[in-house]
């Protein structure tokens, strides 16, 4: 995150435009970064790097795997699942598991085509996986400002809500 | 107060379990008639001016305790298909309110498949009238489709948004008719018994992560502010956990709230708690066995989805999501019933993770379709899905937090569904092509859980008669979307809200028969 995406994110956010609720979700969300509990160290470094070619991001600035772990820590869930596939956790570590033993040295096109092959293996899992990490990517307050969504800045209302009738805010906002 | 609320939980005429579209109504109209009410809801009070605009940490609006989803094309619940709190699933519902039409409750009678419905339209339709002036639900001043008005919408039409208006160029290039679609949110300011003043509709289209200013008539500042105002208790983060059944009768419900657990006692008990966990609460208790019906007939609609990308700057999460309808497909040659079209706007996650799911794409593929979200104008249908064997409710040897056992939800679309979903999408597709978009992709999708408890004449093949009560268990009553015999072919809520005042109506008789009874 360059510190002009950072400033534009915060000014944002601190902007009247934006309800109070709306501003504490959102700035918890900015720099939240997770301990890893629930996965083994190894396990925890193999879903990192499936998780940055599933949805790339950088690590650093989203803690999507983080999220994952913690989420699996508070044994929270998103209200159902498959029922052929084993409670999340067990699940995940599975799927993990199933990949190559060298996954994580393996050059990147050599990593997706093993994804790819794990894809048909198991497509529930690694549904649920994707789903998940999408989740946390498109939520997070700079993936909305490089897309240049603008839809929390709605404490004032949208008058015009018509194809390309964009308030200052929107047009101003991101990238 | 834990004292006032005890005594307030005494001496009760009738207990509702649930506080969605079929509770609710109910609710306040025990309590207009000077019952003592009370209800018990599983999930807490959001006040909307809490609500964030923001869809993951909206997630305690639905239901998270984990379901299990079998069949060939498992459901979804979680953010869809469920909701916990005050108001129930209409605190995240987009407040798309079309009327069933007359034939939808005869599909048997039309087609020779399906379920005809032991009502017909002319009984709802002076409820329908009712629930749509209360609510406040803004509408077009003429609507082609289904029986005359008797009156009309109570409020103007909200605004079109973009995806709206590209749906309804490309209907009209198509020869199909559209119209502004009915929706429970106003476009004027409403008073409201027991809330205060309900402002118009700020075009913020979150309608699916809870309305932040009272706008929308989800039924905590609706039905559920008019029960309370009337006299009613609703007791919030209250998991009725079973049913009480003595001398034959069921006479209240036990439940837990944080650590405790507590029961309570009523003269009639309405189970009102959902497709979900209405059969799952029978059948944890063996109660309602005789049919051999409950959890059976499950249904969710067909709602397939087709999305196009666009030169235009969207912005799809403003205006109300669901602004045009079209039910020029209410009926189509080769199926049976028929599905309505309506146009989509969407929050961020929710189409992200549709996406995801649905498109299977991942990488960069997949991050760089999501950086076009202003871009894209949904489509959805939503229509018949016939009642079927393998489709059912049961429950599963796995256990959940509190020691009870998860339901698992088995679905699979049938042929027709099958068909109808391949109309639809070759359908949608031709329209959002003859606007030029420059992709469109199809998501596959089913919603709302209906069935599992069905009503009807006759207690060999239903639950509940055709007013709710249960045929075998005396003092038991169901008021939800789990009496559907069939699944119609519109969104269920403002039905749902119209058979809750009809459930009412016939409860209240009932009770003043007893009353008539004894004091004879």
């Amino acid at each position: 995150m360059s510190a002009t995406e950072r400033d534009e994110i915060l000014a944002a956010l601190a902007s009247p435009a934006v309800t109070a609720p709306t501003r504490a979700a959102l700035l918890a969300r900015l720099d939240a970064r997770y301990e890893r509990q629930h996965f083994t160290e190894a396990e925890f470094d193999r879903l990192r790097a499936v998780a940055v070619r599933l949805v790339p991001h950088d690590p650093a600035e989203l803690d999507l795997s983080g999220l994952i772990d913690h989420r699996l820590q508070l044994r929270q869930t998103d209200g159902w699942r498959f029922a052929d596939t084993p409670p999340d956790g067990q699940a995940y570590r599975e799927l993990l598991a199933a990949l190559p033993t060298n996954f994580e040295i393996l050059a990147p096109e050599a990593q997706d085509a093993t994804l790819h092959d794990l894809q048909r293996r198991h497509p529930h899992t690694f549904e649920d996986l994707l789903a998940e990490l999408t989740e946390g990517f498109m939520a997070h307050p700079l993936t909305q400002y490089r897309f240049g969504y603008a839809g929390f800045m709605d404490a004032p209302g949208w008058p015009q809500v018509g194809p390309n009738e964009l308030e200052a805010r929107e047009i101003r906002y991101g990238k | 107060m834990a004292n006032d609320l005890r005594a307030s939980l005494t001496d009760l005429d009738v207990l509702v379990i649930g506080t969605r579209a079929g509770g609710a109504p109910l609710l306040a109209r025990l309590a207009s008639a000077g019952l003592r009410v009370a209800a018990l809801e599983a999930g807490v009070r959001h006040k909307p001016a809490e609500m964030p605009t923001d869809e993951v940490a909206q997630a305690s609006l639905f239901w998270m305790d984990e379901r299990l989803s079998a069949g060939k094309d498992p459901l979804a619940f979680g953010r869809n298909n469920s909701g916990r709190g005050v108001g129930g699933s209409t605190l995240h519902y987009t407040a798309y309110t079309p009327r069933a039409q007359p034939d939808d409750f005869q599909l048997f009678q039309e087609f020779g498949e399906g379920v005809d419905w032991p009502l017909e339209y002319a009984d709802l339709a002076p409820y329908y009238d009712e629930v749509e002036a209360f609510l406040g639900v803004s509408g077009p001043a003429d609507y082609p489709w289904g029986p005359p008005r008797n009156q009309p919408y109570p409020h103007p039409a909200l605004p079109l948004n973009g995806a709206a208006l590209l749906m309804e160029r490309a209907c009209h290039e198509l020869g199909l008719r559209t119209f502004p679609a009915a929706n429970a949110a106003l476009s004027r300011p409403q008073q409201q018994e027991g809330y205060g003043l309900r402002p118009a509709c700020s075009n913020r289209g979150f309608c699916q992560a809870g309305c932040s200013t009272g706008a929308k008539a989800s039924l905590d500042v609706t039905y559920l502010a008019l029960a309370e105002a009337r006299g009613a208790v609703i007791v919030s983060g209250a998991q009725v956990t079973n049913l009480i059944r003595e001398g034959g009768r069921v006479v209240g419900a036990h439940y837990r709230q944080g650590d405790q657990m507590l029961s309570v006692r009523a003269e009639r008990v309405v189970l009102a708690a959902g497709a979900i966990e209405t059969p799952r609460l029978l059948l944890l208790g063996g109660l309602a066995s005789g049919s051999g019906q409950v959890g059976r007939n499950f249904m969710a609609h067909v709602g397939v989805q087709v999305w196009g990308l666009m030169d235009d700057d969207l912005r799809p999460y403003k205006g109300i999501p669901g602004g045009l309808i079209s039910e020029d497909t209410h009926r189509v040659p080769g199926l049976v019933g028929g599905y309505l079209l309506q146009s989509l706007g969407v929050m961020p996650v929710t189409y992200a993770t549709q996406y995801a799911r649905g498109g299977g794409a991942w990488g960069a593929a997949l991050t760089e379709h999501l950086s076009h979200y202003n871009h894209v104008a949904g489509i959805n249908v939503l229509g018949e899905c016939l009642p079927y064997e393998h489709n059912f409710l049961e429950l599963s040897n796995e256990l959940d937090g509190r020691g009870l056992p998860k339901p698992r939800i088995h679905f699979s679309f049938g042929d027709n569904e099958r068909r109808m979903s391949a109309h639809a999408e070759a359908l949608m597709r031709e329209l959002w092509a003859r606007i030029g978009a420059r992709e469109v992709w199809a998501l596959p999708r089913a919603a709302h859980t209906l069935g599992t408890a069905r009503m009807g004449h006759d207690p060999v093949s239903s639950v509940t008669d055709p007013f709710g009560r249960v045929h075998d268990e005396p003092g038991l009553w169901i008021c939800d979307n789990s009496t559907f015999p069939s699944s119609l072919s519109v969104n269920p809520s403002l039905t749902q809200m119209a058979l809750s005042l009809r459930t009412a109506d016939a409860l209240i008789g009932d009770l003043v028969t007893d009353w008539v009874r004894v004091g004879a």
